[in-house]
This record gives structure tokens, C-alpha cells and sequence, in this order.
């Protein structure tokens, strides 16, 4: 039990914390940057042009099956070589969360679009609303209804894929756990166990809010 | 232009690391369903305290990243005492984090089984047992399939972390073989095109299921 | 002799004998019944009617044991089945045994044939199961049954790709194996599309001519009044108004509450005959 103890040393958990705080600034960032870039991708979906049915299609597609980790590798040693981008692991990391957060909340945008009923727009349309005046009064107000439960799901899982940053290189809340377990090795050789047990309880405290919340809106707006 | 060479030499390494993903992940999925089947069975009879721990355990397993569970399981837990080599970890973490999800589409399987099939089933004089084997489940298994395969291309998707703990799985093969020979391009290709190889059957194999069973819904 | 035995005034035995039944529901201010009591004769049809919300589709499931009762007795030819307990109302499905709960034959108002099966498997799956019956034996009576209804060709269809008469025909087959001592009918027709009701309905009548006790609870009134050998309306937890002469219910009622509730069907029907005399007179010109 006197691993534990490795907790206790100046600075550890403040550079844990450190560490968190990076963590959560990538999924912040991210997260934010996806609301527009899947807002204007679910629109995209939402179209009848053959041509960007089909662009998004694959786009949407190819996001979903490949690992998050094989994306995180393609952009941070294949795209940025080769447009020659100097794109740093960070840079790399907010790169793919926000095609990736993009792609699916897209998805969701377009989901919620098409589900409500055509006859909310007839009904928009014959009251004399313009279509602008439809959209943002009628149909946006209920479209957020059904979209925001599976955002807030979402966000949850960039948090916790965030945690794949430390592979390529950055230095967030587990890499800052490894090097504090490698800088104590010998004085606390147990030390592995509580560091790695508190960067879990860590991401737990940060996901589980989120899943409460998404919790609460899917049963608050399941029969709307 | 990539070069075709290169592919051609280093495509057994990608066979291999597809069979260490698919051993890891067949094994992973397998403990995922059998978790999945116990949550959802404890969680559907209401058992007392069972039901508390499963609630419990599915909040740790979906509030979590799998690279920080294997982690613990790999670095932390053998301080502890608990020594389990690379692929144990692997599997158990995969089987951790999947349980979680194949209990919440079981469960959602068999509460989407409206209520009025079982009362078909009481007035046509089903025993409980009979109207569980012949009414209730095999329409929750129809509903929650869908659910149940996406499941398990997320999960043979999460499996790409095992690379994080020295198991060289396809992602392992790709990363490796960039060190070595600093052929980029190649290796990448090959990192999609076996991930691809994969998942794309299942994926359709998912979508043909879905519009199959689809009449369970109605 | 008990009371609920009693064989009716034309002297048929007794199939169904409900008395002084109570239902309430946990967080409901009233009882939705207070003591009502009623015969089913053998061989005879009594329908339930009532504006909705009166509580008819609870009567068939307190019937049928899908709800408990808390006050009266439900009686089966004679026995009593069932007595009524203050305070059980979240107690769920009454407990019956396995031919107990066979003797009541339930339809419900939406179609709702088990989607895992065809048509041949949803009618033979009880008696086969349940009452343990050869399944050579049992698909032939099934054949016969859905040859009654006009769907033998039917047989291996999945339910989905029936159309909903089709699938309350097959619903009424599934209840008719196992050879119920009484039919419920929960407005069989009620979710059917209006050109589907007929086919349905037809199949009814033919049951009740050829002798099968039932307890229907409809909307359609002219069905109602060609179908019923007794009537109950049924009204703010009470039977407002009983009939043993159905004709003179529907055209003659004698309560008030009876003559305001077939009044709002009357006036769709004076609506609909005045409309036809104006189109035919139209087309005469």
C-alpha cells in the first residue's frame, strides 16, 4: 500500500492535473471545432445532388471503419508529410477528432433533419413563413432536440479518445503518469498500480458528468 | 506513386498482424457477449445488489478509455500480483470495455419486445420459460443485432490500442515498419487496406442484417 | 345451486358469470368499476359498448387475468376462478394456470402476431406447447381453421406481409385452437383501415352462428346490434344501461345516458344516409 504514497509526493498531482488539463483542452477544442464542421456536413448530407451524396458518403464511411488510431497515424506521418504541413502530434490529434467529431455529428445533424415529418414544413409554408423563417422557428428548435442527446454522447467518446494522443508523442495526462512512474522507479517500485488507477479514475470523472447528461436529455426528450 | 515492391514484400507482415488483431478481437468479443448476456440477464430479472454492481460496472467500462484500462491491467495490476501476459490483457480489457455495450443492446432487445406479446403469450398459456424462449428472445435477438454488430466492429476497431501494449496487431506492423524503413506512404496503404479487408464485410453484413430484421421493429 | 350457475332465463347454462367487480388503478382518484355484474349464457354473445375511456378494454383484461381485480369474483361455468383482493393492483398478471388462462381466447385491437413465426407457426406454437397436442394433428386443424377465415394459401406467410385484416383473422385462428370456453374481442377492428373491417367482421358473425360464446367490446354499432344476443353500456364505472333484446337497446334505449351515447352514432349515420339521398338525387337529374 505504500505505492500510494507516490500520490502524496510534491508536484505529482499537480502535474497530473497538468496533464488532465491538456487532455481536456484537446477534447475541448475539438469538440467545439466539430459542431460547425458537422453542422455544415449534416446540411451536405441532407442534399439531393448525386455528386456530394456520394463525396459524403464515402467520407462518412471511411471515418466510421477505420480505428482511430490507423486516422491519428494516417494525418500525423502521411498528410502532413506530404502537403509538407508542420503539423505538431497536437495539431495532428485536434486534426482528426474534428473530421472524425465532424463526420459523425453530421450524421446526426442529417438524422434529425430528416426526422421531422415533412408536414412541419407544409405547415411552415402554407402559415406564410419564409424558409429561412421555417428553419430557424420550426424546424432547427426541434431538430436540436433529437440531436443534442447523441452530441453530448459524442463529446463523451472524444474525451476518452483523446487518451490515444500519448501514442503519438503528446504529452498529456498518461504521458506525464509515465514519466512520474519512471522518475519514482526505484523509490516506489508499486507506484505504476496508483498512478495508472488515478489517471482512470481521472477520465471517469470527466466522461462520467457527460453521460449523466446525455442520460438526462435522451429520457427528458425521448417522447417529443 | 506508392511502391508496389514494397507492398508485396512486407504483405505477409500485414497477414499477421490481421491475425493477431482477429485472434485478440475474436477472443475480446467472445468475453463482450458472454459479460454482455450476464448484465443483461441480471439487469432484466431485477436481481437485488447483482443489479446495483452491473449498473456500476457499465458506467466504469463506458466512462473510460480502452488504452488506459489496458494500461492498468498490463503495468498496474501485476504489482498487485496479478500477471497476465499481453494477449490476456488484451482480451480481458477488449471483454471489459465490450460488455458494457453488448449489455445495453441486449437490454434494449429485450425492452423493445412490447409488452402486449407477452400478454398474447399468457392468454395462448406460455409457461414463463416458453414465453422467454419462443415470444421474448427471439425477437429481442432480432432487434438488438443491429446493435450487436456494431458492437463488434467497434470493438475489433478498439483492438488497434493493443499495439500500445507490445502486441503486434496490424497497427503494430504499420508503426513498426515505418520505423524501419521510413516508407510512409506504403505503409499506411497497407494499415487501410487491411483494416478495410476486415471491417468493410462485417459493415455489410451489419447493414443487410438490419434491413433483414427490420419487420421486429414494427 | 350457487348464484353464479344460475342457467339464464332461456335456460342456458352460464358460461361467463362476473360479480360485483371492483377495479382501480394505484394512483387513480375512482375505481374505474364499482361492482358491476353480469352473465355470459353459452353459446351467446354479449357486447360491451361505451364512450371511450368507460373502461371496456379493462373489462376483457381483468377478464382475461392480465390485470387484478380488487373486489368481486369472476366465474367460469360455475367455479369461481378468481376473487378479487383490496390493495393487489401492482401485482401485475394474475397468476392462472396454464389451461385456465387456454380457456379465455384473446384478440386485441392491435394486431400483434408474434413476428418470429409464420402464420402456421403463430396458431400451432400454444397447442403444441402448452397443451402438448401432436403437431400433424394440430396443423391440420390449424389448415382447417385458416381455411374458415379465407387463408389457407396463406400459411407460410410472414406476418408482416399480411395486411392487418389478414393478420386479425389469423389472430382470431391463434385463439380458436385451443378451444376457449369464451372469445374476448377487444375492438378487433379498431386500428384497421375501413375497407379491411368487413372481412374481419364477417368472420365474427360466422362464429357466433355457429355457437361460440363471446364477449366483444366494438365500436361498430351496426355490428353491435346484428351480432349481440345481450348488450351492456357501459358508463363511468357502472353499466348505465343491460338489454337482453339488443334490437330495442339500439333503437329504442331507455336510459338517458343510452340515448345520448347511440345519439352521436345516429347523427353520423343521419349525416351519412342524407349525403347518399343527395348524391343520388343528383345523379337522377
Amino acid at each position: 500500500m505504500q505505492g500510494a504514497n507516490i500520490l502524496l509526493e510534491p508536484g505529482v498531482f499537480p502535474r497530473l492535473l497538468q496533464g488532465l488539463w491538456v487532455t481536456v483542452w484537446i477534447a475541448a477544442v475539438s469538440v467545439l471545432l466539430s459542431v460547425p464542421v458537422g453542422l455544415v456536413c449534416g446540411w451536405l448530407m441532407t442534399l439531393r445532388n448525386p455528386v456530394v451524396r456520394v463525396i459524403m458518403r464515402v467520407y462518412l464511411d471511411f471515418i466510421r471503419i477505420m480505428p482511430q488510431l490507423a486516422l491519428l497515424f494516417i494525418a500525423y506521418y502521411g498528410i502532413a508529410r506530404a502537403w509538407n504541413w508542420n503539423l505538431d502530434a497536437t495539431g495532428a490529434c485536434v486534426l482528426v477528432f474534428i473530421l472524425w467529431g465532424g463526420a459523425e455529428l453530421g450524421d446526426l445533424t442529417r438524422g434529425a433533419l430528416q426526422s421531422i415529418p415533412e408536414v412541419q414544413h407544409e405547415t411552415a409554408y402554407m402559415l406564410g413563413l419564409s424558409n429561412w423563417q421555417a428553419f430557424i422557428h420550426v424546424i432547427l428548435p426541434q431538430a436540436v432536440r433529437r440531436l443534442l442527446p447523441g452530441s453530448v454522447n459524442l463529446a463523451t467518446r472524444i474525451v476518452k479518445t483523446t487518451s490515444l494522443a500519448v501514442l503519438l508523442g503528446v504529452v498529456e495526462v498518461i504521458k506525464v503518469g509515465q514519466q512520474i512512474i519512471d522518475a519514482n522507479r526505484f523509490q516506489y517500485p508499486t507506484g505504476t498500480l496508483w498512478v495508472y488507477g488515478v489517471i482512470f479514475l481521472m477520465y471517469f470523472i470527466v466522461c462520467w458528468p457527460l453521460s449523466l447528461v446525455a442520460h438526462a436529455l435522451e429520457k427528458r426528450w425521448a417522447n417529443d | 506513386m506508392l511502391d508496389w515492391s514494397f507492398i508485396e514484400r512486407y504483405a505477409p507482415f500485414f497477414v499477421n498482424g490481421a491475425w493477431m488483431t482477429l485472434f485478440i478481437s475474436v477472443f475480446g468479443i467472445a468475453l463482450a457477449v458472454i459479460t454482455g448476456l450476464i448484465c443483461a440477464a441480471v439487469e432484466t430479472a431485477r436481481i437485488p445488489v447483482l443489479r446495483q454492481a452491473v449498473a456500476v460496472y457499465i458506467e466504469i467500462s463506458r466512462n473510460t478509455p480502452l488504452l488506459v484500462q489496458l494500461y492498468f491491467l498490463y503495468f498496474g495490476l501485476p504489482k498487485l500480483g496479478f500477471v497476465w501476459s499481453a494477449e490476456m490483457c488484451a482480451i480481458i480489457g477488449l471483454g471489459f470495455l465490450g460488455g458494457s455495450y453488448m449489455a445495453e443492446s441486449m437490454r434494449a432487445g429485450l425492452q423493445a419486445v412490447p409488452q402486449i406479446q407477452r400478454e398474447n403469450a399468457y392468454m395462448l398459456g406460455f409457461n414463463r420459460r416458453q414465453t422467454l424462449v419462443h415470444v421474448v428472445i427471439p425477437q429481442a435477438i432480432s432487434i438488438s443485432t443491429p446493435g450487436i454488430v456494431a458492437n463488434i466492429i467497434f470493438l475489433i476497431k478498439e483492438s488497434s490500442v493493443v499495439s500500445a501494449i507490445a502486441l503486434a496487431d496490424v497497427m503494430y506492423m504499420a508503426k513498426d515498419l515505418m520505423g524501419i524503413t521510413y516508407d510512409t506512404y506504403e505503409s499506411l496503404f497497407m494499415l487501410i487496406v487491411t483494416y478495410l479487408i476486415i471491417l468493410l464485410p462485417i459493415s455489410i453484413l451489419g447493414t443487410w442484417l438490419e434491413r433483414r430484421f427490420d419487420y421486429a421493429r414494427r | 345451486m350457487t348464484e353464479t350457475n344460475k342457467p339464464d332465463a332461456h335456460g342456458a347454462p352460464i358460461a361467463l358469470s362476473v360479480r360485483d367487480l371492483t377495479k382501480h388503478y394505484a394512483d387513480a382518484a375512482h375505481n374505474v368499476f364499482d361492482g358491476i355484474s353480469f352473465d355470459v349464457p353459452k353459446g351467446k354473445v354479449l357486447v360491451v359498448v361505451g364512450p371511450s375511456g368507460s373502461g371496456k378494454s379493462t373489462l376483457l383484461r381483468t377478464i382475461a387475468g392480465l390485470e387484478p381485480i380488487q373486489g368481486g369474483t369472476i366465474a367460469l361455468n360455475g367455479d369461481v376462478i378468481e376473487t378479487g383482493q383490496p390493495g393487489n393492483e401492482n401485482s401485475g398478471r394474475v397468476k392462472r394456470g396454464e389451461d385456465l388462462r387456454t380457456k379465455f381466447g384473446m384478440v386485441f385491437q392491435s394486431y400483434d402476431l408474434f413476428p418470429n413465426k409464420d402464420v402456421l407457426g403463430n396458431i400451432t406454437m400454444a397447442p403444441m406447447l402448452v397443451q402438448k397436442r401432436k403437431k400433424e394433428e394440430v396443423e391440420r386443424e390449424a389448415l382447417e381453421l385458416l381455411d374458415r377465415v379465407h387463408l389457407a394459401d396463406r400459411a407460410h406467410a410472414k406476418p408482416h406481409e399480411l395486411s392487418g385484416g389478414q393478420r386479425q383473422r389469423v389472430a382470431i385462428c391463434r385463439a380458436l385452437i385451443l378451444h376457449p370456453e369464451i372469445l374476448l374481442l377487444d375492438e378487433i377492428t379498431a386500428a384497421l383501415d375501413p375497407e379491411m373491417v368487413h372481412e374481419v367482421l364477417e368472420v365474427v358473425v360466422e362464429l357466433a352462428d355457429a355457437g361460440q360464446t363471446m364477449l366483444i367490446v366494438t365500436h361498430e354499432m351496426s355490428f353491435a346490434r346484428a351480432i349481440a344476443d345481450r348488450v351492456i353500456l357501459l358508463s363511468d364505472g357502472g353499466i348505465a344501461e343491460r338489454s337482453d333484446d339488443p334490437e330495442t337497446f339500439f333503437t329504442h334505449p331507455k336510459t338517458a345516458r343510452a340515448q345520448e351515447f347511440l345519439h352521436s352514432f345516429d347523427f353520423v349515420r343521419h349525416r351519412n344516409a342524407q349525403a347518399e339521398r343527395e348524391l343520388k338525387a343528383f345523379d337522377d337529374e
